[in-house]
């Protein structure tokens, strides 16, 4: 019987003239995908200046307000040495957790997901265009702000490719967080404030403004993903070390939480029904 | 006998003998033990404008929402273009063959009217042209206006080159001229019946018994999740062998009873006369108030309108006879 119904879809002969032209390819409809969600967020004020330009302004000004002497304090690096790679995560959480479960609760809201949902768009690559479009924003505010540091004399990062993959799994995690919260709101009104309610003292308990120097609650950011993140980056950006799977683990592990709620929660249609 | 019965039967509207584009046979759905839609059938012809006619909580967007594959249905067979609208697996090559445009508008405001058309048309094997498709719908010279700063119609308008940019087979209208001004509206309706004239089947509701009446090949009218009545615009409900009705203002220092004709007082204080040989009534009518120098005024001769005739399948007392309304 199953396999009856199976086989009825996919035969050929059932699908009329009017379909037969060609699907476009997978990575053309990707990018497709990839260049109008960089237009709209492009062209947005407000997630240009408090997504992209926000963690740029901070580095910038710890730059002036910090020496370059090293210390104890920051772990044994400089201050910006410390920063960089903190405030990085910082540019990452906010393109990747804080817009999408922001502009999804929006577009869920007014309908554009419904809209969405309505044309042959697959699903999978509307959400990994996002992801693609998450990276890309991650990567030119990273890039931005490494250069920042640079100019306050932190010498540039040797372990690109630890970077890059970091900031890869980092995104991808955090989008899926950020799906997951999408997929828990219902109120596009009470978004901005739920993702700012979770961040904020995350972050804060994370050592990503103030070093943590406290045993206990570094064990509890610990095993939440902000620190982990932020742990991930300061290895290869200041210490010159590679790849650190152990903390990459408990990012994932979130990354994994949040990608489960997302695909058992997310609604396109504004109704609950 | 046979030649009679033979040319009969294949009433274009009546009985399309067209492949369906869509099929329904007993639909149903409930939400919340609540039941929605309650046993719908009907059949739209490949290339004919059907109109679904009914009071907000008809039912209308429950029925739609299950053809478009948005909602899952409760039992009932359901038939779009040949495919299962709940069968996921071939949700993609349905979305291909057609083109929805829904109730809210929901356009991204930061991208320009070419630039929101191009994004979906990418989203097909075989698009339509882009500036034809913005230029059909009544935008042309907006291209570059962003989104955010066109009016509520304009965005309207956008929402059905959306609808159309893919090329469907089949297009959803869910209530489309909602919110247009006179004018636009009667543009959409260019647009729709140009579809039409294109081949392509129109499945729409609406609330606006102008439309269905300047539009739809056939009307069906949904009330409390049932069809009550289906036809052409012109014959749905009777209205083709309705009797005729006269009315006229209740002539000063006469009663009923001294009319020449059977007669009810309605509630605006006309006087209505219904018959089925409407050329003997007015010469009795018009002989009588001619002897007696009674000017009949706010004299009107018609059938009941669509809208009458749409009140009267929906009203509150669906079951109740007609002269039950008007004794109250």
């Amino acid at each position: 019987m199953t396999a009856a119904v199976q086989f009825s879809a996919v035969e050929p002969g059932t699908v009329p003239p009017g379909a037969a032209a060609p699907r476009r390819g997978n990575a053309a409809l990707l990018w497709h995908q990839v260049r109008y969600e960089q237009l709209s967020f492009w062209r947005n004020p407000q997630s240009a200046f408090f997504t992209f330009l926000f963690p740029v302004v901070i580095i910038a000004i710890f730059g002036a307000l910090f020496g370059g002497s090293r210390s104890s304090f920051f772990d044994g690096l400089t201050p910006l040495q410390y920063y960089v790679p903190t405030i990085a995560a910082v540019s990452v959480l906010g393109a990747c957790y804080s817009q999408l479960a922001i502009v999804l609760s929006i577009r869920r809201q007014n309908g554009i997901l419904k809209r969405v949902r309505a044309t042959p768009l697959p699903a999978w690559t509307y959400f990994l265009g996002l992801l693609a479009h998450c990276i890309v924003v991650s990567a030119v505010d990273v890039a931005l702000i490494t250069g920042v540091g640079r100019l306050y004399g932190v010498p540039l990062p040797t372990h690109w490719l630890a970077i890059a993959v970091t900031l890869v799994l980092g995104a991808a995690s955090f989008c899926a967080l950020g799906v997951a919260v999408a997929s828990l709101i219902s109120n596009a009104e009470a978004a901005p404030a739920v993702v700012q309610l979770v961040l904020f003292p995350l972050v804060f308990i994370s050592g990503t403004y103030l070093p943590i120097n406290s045993g206990l609650l570094s064990q509890i950011a610990g095993v939440l993903p902000v620190r982990p993140f932020n742990q991930a980056l300061i290895g290869p950006f200041g210490l010159h070390t590679g790849l650190d799977w152990k903390n990459l683990g408990v990012l994932l592990a979130w990354g994994a939480v949040g990608a489960i709620v997302a695909v058992r929660r997310f609604r396109w249609d504004p109704r609950s029904q | 006998m046979r030649a009679q019965v033979a040319a009969a039967a294949p009433s274009p509207v009546q009985a399309p003998a067209r492949p369906a584009a869509v099929a329904v046979t007993g639909l149903r759905k409930s939400y919340d033990g609540v039941a929605a839609v309650r046993g719908v059938s009907f059949r739209v012809a490949a290339g004919e404008i059907f109109a679904l006619l009914g009071p907000n909580g008809a039912g209308k967007t429950s029925i739609l929402e299950i053809l478009e594959g948005f909602r899952g249905r409760d039992g009932g067979e359901v038939d779009v273009l040949g495919l299962d609208p709940a069968d996921r697996s071939g949700g993609r090559a349905l979305r291909e063959r057609i083109g929805l445009v829904l109730q809210d508008i929901a356009v991204e405001p930061y991208l320009t009217v070419r630039e929101t058309v191009a994004r979906n048309a990418g989203y097909y094997p075989a698009p339509r042209d882009v500036g034809e498709v913005i230029g059909l719908v009544g935008l042309a010279g907006t291209e570059r206006q962003k989104v955010r700063s066109l009016s509520g119609g304009q965005k309207r308008r956008l929402d059905l080159a959306l609808g159309l940019v893919g090329n469907p087979e089949l297009l959803f209208l869910d209530e489309p001229t909602t919110g247009f001004d006179p004018s636009a509206r009667r543009d959409a309706w260019e647009v729709v019946r140009g579809l039409r004239a294109a081949g392509i089947t129109v499945l729409l509701t609406t609330h606006y018994m102008e439309e269905a009446q300047e539009l739809a090949d056939r009307v069906a009218v949904l009330s409390g999740g049932q069809i009550v009545a289906e036809g052409t615009p012109a014959t749905i409900g009777g209205r083709d062998t309705a009797r005729t009705r006269i009315r006229f203002a209740r002539p000063a220092g006469h009663a009923l009873a001294d009319l020449p004709l059977a007669a009810e007082l309605t509630q605006d204080d006309l006087v209505t006369v219904e018959t089925a040989e409407p050329a003997r009534a007015l010469h009795q009518l018009t002989g009588w108030a001619l002897s007696r120098g009674v000017p009949l005024d706010r004299l009107t001769v018609d059938r009941p309108s669509l809208e009458d005739v749409y009140l009267r399948l929906t009203g509150p007392d669906t079951a109740g006879s007609g002269a039950e309304r008007s004794a109250r």
